[in-house]
Parts: structure tokens; C-alpha cells; sequence
């Protein structure tokens, strides 16, 4: 079955962060079973994310120990790093390798919530989330409790069997596997015993410590033993109820913000008990569901997707890395600094005064000196167009170089009438629509910072 | 009638209203009565060292504690035998002479956080600290109560999570000429013109629409409003003055704001604390004292309320480096004229019955500071914006 245009830039936006006409037009004669399978063969591998930093190469603890000061300086770059790492992984986004793993990673890391400021365990977190984006959630999931930066953000550190700590195994079970009331008091208590010595070394490498650990017997989900970490995560995923939750999760966020209970059911078949990923979104992608009118354009694009989304379109670079971490600030969003454990809550959430206004008009600020025509057709007014212009690029807050040539090769074929079918994947309502057939549309860039500034181009 | 509601009745009264009458008739509507009286919060971020706040400069644990840091009685300003206040709080000990200040000590909450993020989230959620929320406390009075988005105003470029709701937020600004500016785009207004009532009624893209049209008219309430009054009180030359006095000029204008939302960082004093912390306490009370002064100036002053928190106290002991480390419960500030429990409140924390940390063990759970002010000050139900019954505290 041939997929229609729409269908293909429904599932470039969601699989990933769109589609260019130039790409799009090389796929269109393919169907849908190989335009799925060649998503997921490019996402084959896994490609770590690191940032160049030749000082985290080599590292010595033992010899960083003996000089306090050095240890000290030592410390404050593993943070200062973190920024690059901020911008190395939006760069990824802008241009990735494993299109289809990047956008499961950026899921994973609103899934598996955790902030940690030394950048080497930041960073091998997110690896970790990369390499198991597609696998299997059970030796994710056991992979994600012995990571440094998990182990110290949900204080498993501190987990000792003379003291317990219960904030990872709440976490385990109310945020990451079943959701709220499927669990109780006591399976917490118990749980969080079966965690205890989990630590880690200075490198970031997961560290057992025996005899923090409690291996006395517990009793969980109404079995007893002397589990282990593994062993609870093992228990808890022979609940149901676990593929459900992540079936929810994963359909607000790729299909749509409102559950379709059969869709979640057909879901919850496909992964259970495997808790095989890769076959669950292949399944997902496959479904003609997924392509319903009622799923496309429906979404409210998050402020990652917004930024890689314009990139795509016109690539631009910041001249300067903080404006980027600035708009992130501004628009809600600041990847590897989620708000808390519950991570961003996304749709009507990423919305408010502020975000709205400076949304729709970020296009025309990055891309096009903060100027959105508004002109009719046949009027002439270019001397005053291009007047306000110069005034307002002296008051940009940012600097940008972006890279029109670049649209103009991509959209080479696309015709202005045809721009917006390119551009929006909500529709317009009629009256949007004889407001935008009503302008005047002198150039191709033009248009695209016209369609980019109304709220539709919001939605994807 | 609520906004909102508003909403609702008028897309089932009629399928096609178009946009600008209906955004009009949002203008010429009386606004309904949230009441008179206004909060305003300001959150001193970082964790402020409250012991060197409001100082026991008669215990000797303090010192023992903290034989640098701590402040002896002949470096303080003393307020009764026991407890003094930091010298920089000079114009805070001004307000407090006139019986505008109450001391709430010893405030925190059950199985206390340490990490400034997750402390300060659930001071702005008013969670648990094994619950995480999404909305603020803030965002769900504007949820339950609110009108518009300028019922709240974040005095800052962006919304701090206090100030979200699930289905309203506040909005932010700290010049209101440039947000008005912003929403005055041309284009916007030709979109806002051109939309139907039926596509505000679709979930999420409507949402967008709605959410633009009433950035667009607070943008603009705000700024025609304020513009109206200029401040002529002096403010000292920081950041923080700064944010006090667009407040003062929002307030003073006669903007029917309820609650304005600012901010004062810099209070993670891990390493050399005692400058630190006088410069950040100066700024904090030398624009205190210019706020009140231009209120009672303007007689907004009688009407507001004002909250000061931080996210956590810092350890009774101090550490090597001549700071102190993160800790628990710590001093709350209220500021206003008609105050039932002038002074303090409570007792101060006791520093021989510590926790397992060495941290203070709290005493008055914040969230029953937030429904007394809910529910004594802005008259509204707490246990609708907390989710949660707490007991009634009696400082207004």
C-alpha cells in the first residue's frame, strides 16, 4: 500500500521531527511496510553521544585524590560541561544518525527522569537510554537502576539496609512501571530493601556494596524471597499492568494526547509479555489507526521539537551557546533539566501566555530579522516592509546564521501554493485559510515565515 | 460568571461567533470580584542560612556550632533577649518595630529534601516530599478561581512552576512595554481576526488560539494600566528593587492582579557566607523597606500581603570552608499592616534536638502557612487548591 503525503509526514513527525520535499519525494513510492522498516533499520545501531572534552580522557582518581585543589577544579568542569552537552544533544536532534532511536532517547529521558549535573554521568546516561531506546524495557529498565546518575538522584546512595531509602522504589513503581494504585505501602518498603548497596565510583561505574545490602527476605507482590533488585523488577514486570502503562505513555506521545482504549489493548497484546520495544512501535507504526485524521496534526509540538523542527526547514546556528539555552529557558524546555521527576508534562502544558507569543513568533525572529508580512495581495508597501525590518533587527535578543539556501534546494519543487501542505499538518479553518490565501505571497521565504507564524504550525 | 464558563456557554450558544466581538465582549464584562486584597511571594533562592538570619545570640550551641560564622550580640541588632537580627536586616527591623512583620520559625515539612531543586519544587507545588506534582499552588487558585492570565503575575521572563495550572497559568513580565509590544505583532491580530468560535473549540489547537487571545488582552490590560502610574518612590540600584518596583507600579496603577511572584537567588552559601549573605539580606531588606514605603504611600499597602520563603534552612553546623551546607526548616516572612501576631510567632528551633543530618527538626508545615493565606487572605477555599485539608495558622 502506497502511503499518501500526509501519512509519510505524519509519521516523519512523530518517528522523528519531519520530513523535507527533497526526502519525501525520494520515499513517496514505497509502502508503508518498507517505509516502516527502513525507519527501523536505520535505527539499527546506536551511536553514543559524547562531547569532546580531552580533559575527561584518562582520568586518574587516584592521583586527582592526593591534590585537593585539582580534584576541586575537576569537579566544576564536570558541570561546566554539562552546557555543551545541552548543545551536543540538540545537534544531534538537528542532524541525526538513527533518526527514529533519537526521538525514542528524547522519550525515554521524559520516561526515565533523572538530572545530574556532572556531565560524565549525564552523558553515559543518556547513552544508556540511546542504546536500549528499542530493546528490551526489562534489562532497560534494570540497566536505568544501576546508573550513576539514577543511583544518586533517587538517592539509592543512600539506600542502606540499616536505612532504608524509599524514593527510588516508589519512583520504580508509580512513575516508570505501574502508575499510581497499582502497588502498595508496604510493597514499597519491601522493594526498597532489595536496592539496597547500590552505588557507584567515581568514573560513573555501577558499584555493588555488599554489606550495605539487605539479604534477608521479602516479601513483594505477595511472594517471598530473598530478592534482589533484579528480581523485583522481574516481578513487577509480570504484572500487566506494566505493558499498559507504557502503552499509555507511549500513545499520548505518539499518537495522541487522548487514550483510545482498544488502540491500548492491541498494544498491551504486541508487548506482553516480551516487553519487546522495537516490535511494539513497529506494531504502532504499522496500525491504520495510527494514520486516522483524528491523530495527524493534533499534537502540540514541545520546544525541542519546535527548534529541530525549524532547523530542519532553515538550518541556523546561535553565535552564541547561552541564546540557546536562553530559548530552551523561555520555551519551557531545557533538555537535561527536567522539572522534576515527573518530567514535562508536554501538550496544553508547554502553553502559556508567554510560550504562545514568543512560539508563533520565533520563526520571524531566528529566521527573518523578527518580520512577518502581513501584507495583502496586490498591496505595495515593500520600502515600508523592508523600513520596520532594519528597526527591528537592531533589537533581536538573538544572533543567529541561518541558511535560506538550504531551504530553497530542499523546497525546490514545492511551488508557494504548495508550501503549506509542506509546512502545517493541522488544518486550517476556513477563515485561516482565506486569511492566508488572502496574502500577499511575493517570496517562497516569505510564505514559510507566514505559515510559520500562525498557530497550526504549532501542532504536529 | 467565570471566564471560562463564558467560554463554554457562548460556543454552545451559537456555532459562529467570530473572534473579535467575542473577544470584546470579554473586555466590557465586570470582571468578577476575586476581592480586593493581593499577595505578593518572594522566594530567596539558594537556601537561605536563617539561623544567621534571625540569630539565638544567647545559645551556646549556636556558637558551639558555628565558632566562625556565628554572630555575637554586640553584631546584631537585637530584638528581644534572645534573638537578633543580622545587621543587614536593618529595614526589616524597621517594619517589625511597627508591628508590620511576623516570624513565622521553624518552617519545613515531614521527611525534609535537600536537593534545591526537588525542596524548591515542592515548596512551589505544595507537595509531599514523596509526591511530585505539575501544577503549582499558584496555577491551581488560577485553575479554580482565576480569570485571566494577569490574575497572576510573575515579575520575571519566564513562569516558575508555582505559577502553572493545568488549565490556566499566570503570566510573566518584568516590562510590561515589551510584552505589550510583543502581543501587538500585526500578524497576530489578523490571525486572532480571522478565527471562528468553531475552531476555538477544538482541543488542542483551540487552545492555542484561546491562550493567544488572552495573552494578547493581558498584555495590554497590563500595560494600559500600569502606564498610568509611575513610581516615585527611591528603590536601591539592584535586580530585586528592580522586580519590587514594577510591582509596586503594577499594584499602585490599580491593576486587579491577585498575585505577583518575584524572586532573589544567590543564598547557596557553601563557602565564605558572612559577605555573601550580608549583600544578598541588604538587597533583600533595603527593597523591602522602599516597597512598603511606596505602598503606605499610595495606600495599596493596608491590601497586601506579603510572603517570604526560601527553600530550605542550611545546617545548624557550619563546615570547613566557613559556609554552611544545605538543611531543612528555616524562617517565613510576613509583611503587612494588619498582622494579628505581631513578632514572632513561635519559638525559635530548638539546636539541641536535631535530626539524624544535624538539621533542625521542623515545627509549622508550610502548607498550612499557604491555606491560611488562601483562606484568611484571598478568601478562597484551600482545600480546593491544595488538595489537601491543613490546619489554619493565626498570623492574619
Amino acid at each position: 500500500m502506497i502511503m499518501t503525503q500526509r501519512e509519510i509526514q505524519h509519521l516523519f513527525w512523530r518517528a522523528g521531527f519531519g520530513i523535507l520535499p527533497k526526502q519525501l519525494q525520494k520515499i513517496a513510492h514505497k509502502t508503508r511496510t518498507q517505509i516502516v522498516d527502513e525507519l527501523f533499520d536505520n535505527s539499527y545501531r546506536s551511536t553514543p553521544l559524547k562531547i569532546d572534552a580531552l580533559e575527561f580522557e584518562n582520568i586518574d582518581y587516584q592521583s586527582l585524590k592526593q591534590d585537593k585543589e585539582a580534584l576541586k577544579k575537576f569537579t566544576k568542569l564536570l558541570q561546566d560541561k554539562l552546557v555543551d552537552f545541552n548543545e551536543a544533544w540538540i545537534d544531534r536532534l538537528k542532524n541525526p544518525k538513527e533518526l527514529l532511536r533519537e526521538r525514542m532517547t528524547l522519550f525515554w529521558a521524559n520516561h526515565f527522569v533523572c538530572r545530574e549535573n556532572n556531565t560524565l554521568f549525564a552523558q553515559q546516561y543518556n547513552n544508556t537510554l540511546r542504546e536500549h531506546a528499542l530493546g528490551n524495557l526489562r534489562s532497560f529498565t534494570k540497566a536505568v537502576s544501576k546508573e550513576s546518575a539514577m543511583i544518586k538522584y533517587l538517592n539509592l546512595k543512600q539506600n542502606k539496609k540499616q536505612s532504608p531509602n524509599e524514593n527510588f522504589a516508589r519512583e520504580l513503581m508509580e512513575l516508570f512501571t505501574l502508575g499510581k494504585g497499582n502497588y502498595s505501602e508496604e510493597d514499597i518498603k519491601e522493594s526498597a530493601r532489595a536496592f539496597t548497596g547500590y552505588n557507584h565510583d567515581f568514573y560513573g561505574d555501577y558499584k555493588f556494596r555488599r554489606f550495605q545490602h539487605d539479604y534477608d527476605k521479602k516479601t513483594f507482590f505477595n511472594r517471598s524471597g530473598n530478592f534482589s533488585g533484579d528480581d523485583i523488577i522481574d516481578i513487577i514486570l509480570v504484572e500487566q499492568q506494566c505493558a499498559r502503562f507504557i502503552c499509555e505513555k507511549l500513545y499520548r506521545y505518539f499518537v495522541n494526547t487522548s487514550i483510545n482504549k482498544n488502540h491500548i489493548e492491541e498494544m498491551v497484546e504486541v508487548f506482553y509479555p516480551k516487553y519487546d520495544i522495537e516490535d511494539l512501535m513497529r506494531f504502532v507504526f504499522m496500525s491504520d489507526w495510527f494514520y486516522d485524521e483524528t491523530n495527524i496534526g493534533t499534537k502540540i509540538k514541545s520546544p525541542i521539537d519546535l527548534i529541530v523542527g525549524l532547523h530542519r526547514d532553515v538550518p541556523m546556528e546561535f553565535n552564541d551557546q547561552k541564546h540557546l539555552l536562553a530559548l530552551q529557558k523561555m520555551l519551557g524546555q531545557v533538555l537535561l533539566r527536567p522539572p522534576n521527576v515527573a518530567g514535562w508534562k508536554g501538550g496544553k502544558q508547554w502553553i502559556d501566555s508567554n510560550t504562545i507569543l514568543l512560539r508563533l513568533r520565533l520563526s520571524s525572529i531566528l529566521l527573518n530579522s523578527a518580520h512577518i508580512s502581513t501584507k495583502q495581495k496586490g498591496e505595495f508597501n515593500d520600502r515600508l516592509n523592508q523600513f520596520i525590518k532594519r528597526k527591528k533587527q537592531k533589537h533581536l535578543p538573538f544572533k543567529v546564521e541561518h541558511n535560506w539556501e538550504h531551504f530553497e534546494s530542499a523546497y525546490k519543487t514545492v511551488s508557494i501554493k504548495e508550501l503549506q501542505k509542506y509546512l502545517l499538518m493541522a488544518n486550517p479553518s476556513s477563515e485561516t485559510q482565506s486569511f492566508l490565501n488572502e496574502l500577499g505571497k511575493t517570496t517562497k521565504q516569505e510564505h514559510c515565515i507566514q505559515l510559520m507564524s500562525i498557530p497550526e504550525y504549532q501542532m504536529c | 460568571m467565570k471566564r471560562r464558563e463564558f467560554i463554554k456557554n457562548t460556543s454552545l450558544a451559537s456555532s459562529l461567533v467570530f473572534v473579535p466581538s467575542f473577544v470584546n465582549a470579554f473586555d466590557s464584562i465586570m470582571q468578577p470580584n476575586l476581592g480586593h486584597k493581593r499577595l505578593v511571594i518572594i522566594q530567596l533562592e539558594g537556601g537561605n542560612d536563617g539561623l544567621n538570619t534571625i540569630i539565638p545570640y544567647r545559645n551556646d550551641l549556636y556558637f558551639k556550632n558555628r565558632p566562625t560564622l556565628g554572630i555575637k550580640g554586640e553584631k546584631l541588632i537585637k530584638a528581644t533577649d534572645e534573638i537578633g537580627f543580622h545587621t543587614s536586616l536593618k529595614p526589616l527591623k524597621n517594619l517589625y518595630d511597627k508591628g508590620y512583620v511576623t516570624i513565622l520559625n521553624n518552617v519545613g515539612y515531614p521527611n525534609p529534601n535537600r536537593s534545591h531543586f526537588r525542596s524548591m519544587d515542592i515548596w512551589q507545588t505544595a507537595s509531599h516530599s514523596n509526591q511530585t506534582l505539575t501544577s503549582g499552588w499558584i496555577g491551581r487558585y488560577l485553575d479554580t478561581y482565576g480569570n485571566v492570565p494577569y490574575d497572576a503575575i510573575e515579575v520575571d521572563e519566564s513562569l516558575s512552576l508555582a505559577m502553572k495550572g493545568e488549565s490556566m497559568s499566570a503570566i510573566a513580565t518584568k516590562n510590561a512595554n515589551r510584552l505589550f509590544k510583543t502581543s501587538q505583532e500585526p500578524y497576530f491580530k489578523q490571525i486572532i481576526k480571522h478565527n471562528s468560535e468553531s475552531h476555538l473549540n477544538e482541543h488542542n489547537l483551540g487552545y492555542l488560539y484561546k491562550t493567544l487571545i488572552a495573552a494578547e488582552s493581558s498584555a495590554k490590560q497590563i500595560y494600559e494600566t500600569s502606564k498610568t502610574f509611575s513610581s516615585k518612590q527611591s528603590y536601591p540600584n539592584s535586580g530585586f528593587a528592580k522586580q519590587l518596583k514594577t510591582t509596586a507600579e503594577f499594584i499602585n496603577s490599580g491593576l486587579q492582579t491577585k498575585v505577583y511572584y518575584t524572586s532573589l537567588g544567590g543564598f547557596d552559601t557553601h563557602a565564605n557566607q558572612i559577605n555573601s549573605q550580608s549583600r544578598l539580606l541588604s538587597q533583600y531588606a533595603e527593597g523591602i523597606e522602599s516597597f512598603v514605603n511606596d505602598l503606605k504611600e499610595n495606600g495599596t499597602f493596608k491590601d497586601t500581603l506579603i510572603l517570604t520563603f526560601s527553600e530550605f534552612g542550611r545546617r545548624v553546623k557550619q563546615n570547613a570552608a566557613n559556609g554552611t551546607d544545605h538543611g531543612t526548616a528555616n524562617n517565613v516572612f510576613i509583611i503587612g499592616e494588619h498582622l494579628k501576631n505581631q513578632g514572632f510567632y513561635n519559638e525559635l528551633a530548638s539546636l539541641e534536638d536535631l535530626d539524624a543530618n544535624g538539621d533542625l527538626k521542623f515545627e509549622i508545615d508550610f502548607r498550612t502557612i499557604y491555606a491560611t493565606i488562601l483562606s484568611k487572605w484571598l478568601n478562597v477555599d484551600d482545600e480546593k487548591v491544595l488538595n489537601n485539608s491543613f490546619k489554619q495558622l493565626n498570623f492574619i
